[in-house]
């Protein structure tokens, strides 16, 4: 009867979700200004690519020509570099307090005269253990110094012997082990660390953003017409408030993705289509879940609480930084119980090892379920709200 | 004076009775020190499962095998007959690595060559690389080790000159401070500052937006509108001073003793680092206050700010690699110069002389935020006296 009568149903939420958001500069910030300025500064920490030269101290008892060797070698290993020589343990020590340096070298007395008398001189390294990075980096450069100097001086005194180098270097060390590092083979700290973090960052925009789209409209008391334009149906009233953000935050994961492999040369060996479908999974869980919060709270402060306590922590269980086989059971339900850890393991295994489809069944299912999972709850959750918006309207 | 009075006693009742403000000050506070620790409480990464191609199959071999097994940090969780079938077990995440030790293994060491073994490592988990790494090259080193001593033995020589024979220049390595090199107290001390300054952030956010949006209905009170900035703030900034206080008590004295990296004697010292953290924290907020017109907005906004912060503080990646001027700016959050200077005092025992470049930096914040947040109060006294007032519920959504 009404000639100019909306269009109603899904692809009309839809149409009103995108208005809403372009309208609104503060949605407009929430879907692309901070996670574009979260995503920057974190590829801008780890903007130098490796930790390198970090400094530490030399207590050079000796001060000869071979403890001046021994710290030119350890310069040179890359790792760290010597920022302070000095003859006085405790100074030394005083510099690690102040923070200044990680660790302290201390080359003993006489080491020239005992080292050419085959009386093994020892030198002690004391290292910050309590910054994990920087200690191994010590412990590597220092175990690459003194190795190289043993094999100088030994193949020295052997040379005297006349004895050919292969014998020599099979006296030296009779059994090698030739590693090869496989799929990041670079080793490069900074690939784990961002490839982890930028899908951690984007699940915590896509939680609270999609928390605000259902709870906002509870706050705003604009339900009713939500529901109408849905043409009074539950299922398109979400599905269609879904699509602009599992659009937007696909195409953003997308990027994200260019940016890993692309600009910051993570290691790829597997399949683009694996990684990207996966990506829009990923999205679409975390839709559904921030959707979940907003429906089970009714509230939009308390369903962003809940959003964040979900999604805040989610860095330390995805096992990235320390393994999910590591962790205490309780550690493990709670990393599997969030997607971004299904996701992540997807991304190592098809995007940086190229493994088979099958490996990453698991992890494709769970993010399925997480996707899934939600619909009927929402669905019911809006029947109710249907009902409360009539009583009140009607 | 009134003012201050009334400005704390209105800020004590909009923060505290809120529960979702306190969900965030208290309860957060309080079960975040169980939860972020949990996935670090194995502490160290141990059997680590790897693969050995034993191509060999001789008695030196079997050895090898046997001494990598025993090793702490792996475990040998299969012998595949093929490359091709050690191959799909690192791929298929199996297996964290491949030994092959080559035929020929035991012959060249009974007759004096080098043996070479290869070993393939997954390095896509970086501590599964170094655990299935150190288990590999020790286990080599141990038997190589063995081999040439006993070499040396058999020309005669004492086994203390053997092992001095073989190493001309030896290595201690000692760690200071984390002797057992945990991850738990290693990220624990740190992350905790980080949410003592999150939580104080997003909870005085949350009552800020909560302040104006009652400032631009109908039941905004007198305190909204008026009274001297500075009373005001000051007055804003007790109650939270007195809850963080006790937060702090329990983050510094009760957490380190429950996770037993409790160090005695710093209470002092700790004390002295809180002060100005705190305050530069409450004032910062309370500065921040600029930006938020409604409750939900802080929390929204600074959720993700955590994640780069976490890594701006110097002890998961080194300030070292951080690029000079994002560290200069980050050095404007009071964690990234509070997190060196707590884990220098609580885990290796610095005094206060160790850290006062970081207790300057905390003081100069407090001193730049405080007339920062003066600021804020004043521009949205300026906004709630022009406000339109309007009913709840029907003011544009943002």
């Amino acid at each position: 009867m009404n000639a100019t009568r909306r269009r109603t149903g899904f692809f009309a939420v839809a149409i009103r979700e995108w208005r809403r958001i372009v309208r609104s500069p503060f949605q407009v910030m929430m879907l692309l200004g901070l996670p574009l300025l979260g995503g920057w500064l974190i590829v801008s920490v780890f903007g130098s690519g490796a930790a390198r030269d970090l400094p530490i101290a030399v207590v050079d008892h000796d001060a000869s020509p071979l403890s001046r060797d021994f710290v030119r070698m350890i310069d040179s290993t890359g790792g760290v570099r010597v920022s302070s020589i000095g003859a006085d343990l405790d100074a030394a020590e005083r510099l690690v307090l102040r923070g200044e340096v990680y660790g302290v070298v201390s080359i003993p007395p006489h080491f020239e005269r005992d080292a050419a008398r085959g009386e093994a001189p020892v030198v002690t390294t004391f290292y910050n253990a309590q910054y994990v990075l920087p200690a191994s980096q010590i412990k590597n450069a220092l175990s690459s110094a003194t190795a190289t100097l043993s094999a100088r001086i030994e193949f020295r005194q052997r040379g005297a012997a006349r004895e050919l180098p292969q014998v020599a270097a099979a006296r030296v060390e009779p059994i090698a082990l030739d590693v090869h590092a496989l799929f990041n083979p670079s080793l490069n700290y900074v690939t784990y660390l961002v490839s982890a973090l930028l899908p951690t960052l984007l699940q915590i925009f896509i939680a609270t953003v999609t928390v605000h789209a259902y709870a906002g409209e509870l706050r705003d008391a604009t339900a009713g017409e939500w529901f109408a334009t849905a043409g009074g149906r539950s299922l398109p009233a979400i599905a269609g408030k879904a699509v602009p953000y599992a659009v937007h935050f696909t195409a953003l994961g997308l990027l994200m993705l260019a940016v890993l492999y692309g600009r910051l040369g993570v290691p790829f060996q597997g399949s683009f289509a694996a990684v990207g479908w996966a990506t829009a999974l990923f999205v679409l869980a975390y839709v559904a879940m921030g959707f979940a919060f907003a429906a089970a709270a009714g509230e939009l402060g308390f369903g962003t609480s809940l959003a964040a306590f979900y999604c805040a922590p989610a860095f330390a269980f995805a096992g990235v930084t320390f393994p999910v086989e590591g962790m205490p059971l309780v550690g493990q339900a709670w990393g599997s119980l969030l997607p971004v850890t299904h996701y992540l393991r997807i991304l190592v295994q098809q995007g940086m090892r190229g493994a088979p489809i099958e490996a990453s069944w698991h992890a494709v299912a769970a993010l399925a379920v997480f996707c899934a999972a939600p619909w009927p709850f929402l669905a019911w959750r809006m029947a109710r709200l249907a009902r409360a918006t009539r009583e009140t309207h009607g | 004076m009134k003012t201050l009075f009334s400005a704390f006693v209105d800020e004590a009742r909009l923060a505290f009775s809120d529960l979702g403000i306190l969900i965030i000050m208290v309860l957060a506070v309080v079960v975040y020190a169980f939860v972020y620790p949990v996935p670090y409480l194995n502490q160290v990464l141990r059997n680590v499962p790897v693969a050995v191609v034993d191509q060999d199959r001789s008695s030196l071999s079997r050895r090898l095998i046997r001494m990598a097994d025993a090793h702490e940090a792996v475990r040998v969780a299969g012998e595949p007959d093929s490359a091709a079938e050690s191959e799909r077990l690192v791929r298929s995440g199996a297996v964290a690595g491949v030994i092959v030790v080559p035929r020929g293994f035991e012959r060249d060491i009974l007759e004096g060559r080098q043996a070479r073994l290869s070993a393939q490592i997954d390095t896509s988990y970086l501590l599964t690389y170094s655990a299935a790494l150190t288990g590999m090259l020790e286990s080599a080193g141990t038997m190589s080790a063995g081999v040439e001593v006993s070499r040396w033995r058999a020309r005669g020589m004492s086994q203390e000159a053997a092992l001095r024979a073989r190493r001309p220049v030896g290595l201690d390595l000692r760690p200071l401070f984390n002797a057992t090199s945990g991850y738990a107290t290693y990220v624990v001390p740190a992350v905790l500052l980080l949410i003592l300054q999150q939580t104080l952030l997003i909870g005085i956010g949350m009552a800020g937006g909560a302040r104006r949006e009652r400032a631009s209905t109908r039941s905004a009170a007198p305190i909204d509108a008026g009274g001297h900035p500075i009373a005001q703030v000051l007055g804003r900034s007790i109650p939270y001073l007195l809850l963080y206080a006790v937060n702090a008590v329990y983050y510094f004295a009760f957490i380190p003793r429950y996770y037993g990296y409790h160090v005695p004697g710093v209470a002092s010292a700790v004390a002295l680092l809180t002060v100005p953290f705190l305050l530069a924290t409450v004032f910062l907020g309370l500065a921040l206050r600029v930006l938020f017109s409604r409750r939900e907005t802080a929390m929204q906004v600074l959720l993700f700010t955590s994640l780069p912060l976490v890594f701006l503080g110097g002890f998961a990646w080194p300030v070292e690699a951080v690029p000079v001027w994002l560290h200069r700016a980050a050095e404007l959050v009071p964690t990234t110069a509070a997190i060196p200077a707590f884990l220098r005092v609580t885990r290796m025992g610095a005094g206060l002389a160790d850290v006062s470049r970081e207790a300057g930096l905390l003081w100069a914040l407090v001193a730049l935020y405080f007339p920062a947040a003066c600021l804020t109060e004043s521009i949205n006294q300026r906004r709630s006296r022009h406000a339109p007032r309007a009913t709840l519920g029907v003011y544009p959504s943002n």
